[in-house]
């Protein structure tokens, strides 16, 4: 189903940019004419997952391509603007306000295949269905993003997110709006101790776990018992951000805060009913960065010294990997730091090393950083330049720098607009020189608020 | 980014305000039509009361914009935060001011000035 066939009221916005675009100047009509013509193909294109990235592809390369046969393999009808969840989690937004239907996003020509992906055959260039179907391709876009494995620690399913004071943000919108409840019920205890987690596995928005603790601080403050509730990080290696300079000033924020900070910790079993963590030291060795080597079977060798923690709140981040059946396929790395857990792509051309018709964007791939929407935005456009050069036997000249950007939220009405790349020890990359990255501000408090949702859905459009 | 992109932008940051918009913007037009009809003009009438009005409206903004932002006043930090409330500010002054002046007008029926 198209977005012109199952949203009326859609007419009104493209309406209005019809109608804007014809207000504007004409030399600045004259530079969005300048995107490339679109190129005669009858290529089979299969995008599998219809998040951001996928999106986002769907609607690029229907713009670029003409004749391409583009399946969209997406079973759900809504789509969740993730990025909202730590404000939903933080008592700052209606669930509600994350939701849009897919039929708004989905372009015409595209043809949508409402079921999950349950295989990929990279020799033979399918994907398998989950009715047991087969789909063909030439091309191939893996954007499926990426899996919770809350199965990893023992006692933990996502089913327990808003009950036994357990929050986890990621779990869902469900489990976001259950997290905040679960915050209202400890902070309405009138005291009593928080551990927040992170993972010991690269995670999506890997900012999340430090601004729900920052947000739950800025509602302790608020209750006027600051002092009756303790808090406590858990960290799986040394290090709280990869971004250097915001690592130093998270960490010194914590502790000007009164956050007791404990690393080389991951949470590796939970018991509900007691309100008891066990976390399993991991060593100094055990770095914790955005691209730390774990695979599932080391988890049960890891373990030496095992702390158990009582909790009336706990903040459960879990560990996260590629979906199993891109695990299972041939199309998962092979070696490397994402061997067997990730996407096996070049991470400046988004093209898998191995399988040249294969690309990859958004969480699912093995990259340094990059699990953010704003690392789509970037990547979009470098993938479907790629990705017509490929089909027109080219070289692939588009190159992702990394870029990554976290609102690091440091408390409910104010933010760091942090946003950097691969490059010079991941230095920043501001897409605003008049806003310093260094600084807690209020502007990039609003754009969060207000900005980087709409800013999200042009990137859907592919307008960004 | 393109004009439609920024429009693309535009359009969804703006799309929960357009009815508050129009109203103010319905509203705004009534009264300086009112006004006009019934002899106001922008430069020819003086009401101190309505500038310091005005003013005030626009002040209050420093309290309310943040609070509206589901923030506060002293997370305004930056010098760019400052450019932006400021402007913000502004905004709303001139906008009551375009309110209060010609409503003053139609209240009072006469510029002390004609009077």
């Amino acid at each position: 189903m198209s977005r012109h066939d199952s949203d009326p009221s859609c007419l009104d916005r493209r309406q209005f940019l019809k109608y804007g675009a014809g207000a504007g100047a004409a030399g600045l009509l004259y530079s969005s004419g300048l995107q490339a013509r679109p190129l005669s193909t009858q290529a089979r294109i299969v995008i599998l997952g219809g998040g951001a990235g996928g999106m986002a592809m769907a609607n690029r390369l229907s713009r670029r391509l003409d004749g391409a046969r583009i399946s969209l393999v997406e079973p759900r009808d809504v789509h969740h603007y993730q990025p909202g969840w730590t404000l939903v989690a933080s008592g700052v937004w209606n669930p509600d306000k994350t939701m849009r239907p897919n039929a708004r996003f989905v372009p015409n020509g595209v043809d949508w295949v409402r079921q999950p992906a349950a295989g990929i055959d990279a020799s033979n260039r399918r994907v398998e269905l989950g009715d047991g179907s087969w789909l063909d391709y030439d091309y191939l876009i893996v954007a499926t993003g990426l899996q919770l494995n809350y199965q990893l620690i023992d006692g933990m399913t996502p089913e327990l997110v808003g009950s036994h004071g357990i929050g986890s943000v990621y779990a869902s919108i469900e489990g976001a709006a259950r997290t905040r409840d679960a915050i209202d019920a400890w902070i309405a205890q009138g005291s009593g101790k928080g551990i927040f987690t992170a993972a010991p596995t690269p995670v999506k928005c890997a900012g999340a776990p430090l601004k729900m603790t920052f947000t739950t601080l800025s509602r302790l403050e608020a209750s006027g018992r600051r002092d009756a509730f303790q808090v406590e990080f858990m960290a799986p290696g040394a290090a709280l951000f990869t971004q250097p300079y915001i690592n130093d000033f998270v960490k010194q924020r914590f502790d000007d805060q009164g956050v007791t900070r404990r690393h080389h910790y991951r949470l590796s079993a939970i018991d509900p009913q007691a309100r008891e963590a066990e976390f399993t030291f991991v060593g100094p060795e055990s770095e914790f960065t955005s691209h730390h080597e774990l695979r599932e079977e080391e988890f049960s060798r890891e373990g030496e010294r095992k702390v158990v923690a009582s909790y009336d709140f706990i903040h459960v981040v879990p560990p996260m990997s590629a979906p199993d059946f891109v695990k299972a396929s041939d199309l998962i790395a092979q070696d490397g730091p994402f061997r067997g857990e990730w996407l096996e792509v070049d991470i400046h051309t988004l093209q898998h090393k191995r399988y040249p018709e294969v690309f990859g964007i958004g969480d699912v791939i093995g990259a340094p950083i990059n699990k953010t929407a704003a690392s789509v935005k970037a990547q979009a456009p470098v993938v479907e330049a790629n990705l017509i050069a490929q089909m027109q036997g080219q070289a692939l000249s588009r190159r992702h720098n990394g870029y990554t950007s976290c609102p690091m939220i440091t408390g409910i009405g104010k933010a760091m607009l942090v946003e950097f790349g691969y490059d010079n020890d991941f230095a920043f990359l501001p897409s605003f020189p008049f806003i310093d990255p260094k600084d807690e501000s209020w502007v990039a408090w609003v754009m969060k608020d207000r900005m980087l949702q709409p800013a999200y859905y042009a990137v859907l459009e592919g307008q960004a | 980014m393109t004009v439609t992109g920024a429009l693309t932008i535009l359009w969804y940051a703006l799309a929960p305000f357009l009815w508050l918009m129009a109203a103010g913007a319905a509203l705004l037009v009534a009264v300086q039509g009112l006004a006009h009809l019934r002899g106001y003009r922008i430069l020819g009438y003086r009401c101190p009361a309505a500038n310091l009005a005005a003013i005030a409206v626009g002040l209050s903004g420093l309290w309310w914009i943040p609070l509206f932002t589901q923030s506060r006043l002293a997370y305004v930090t930056s010098v760019f935060d400052w450019v932006a409330l400021l402007g913000a500010l502004i905004g709303l002054t001139v906008i009551a001011w375009l309110l209060l002046h010609p409503l003053s007008y139609l209240l009072r029926g006469k510029s002390p000035r004609h009077a």
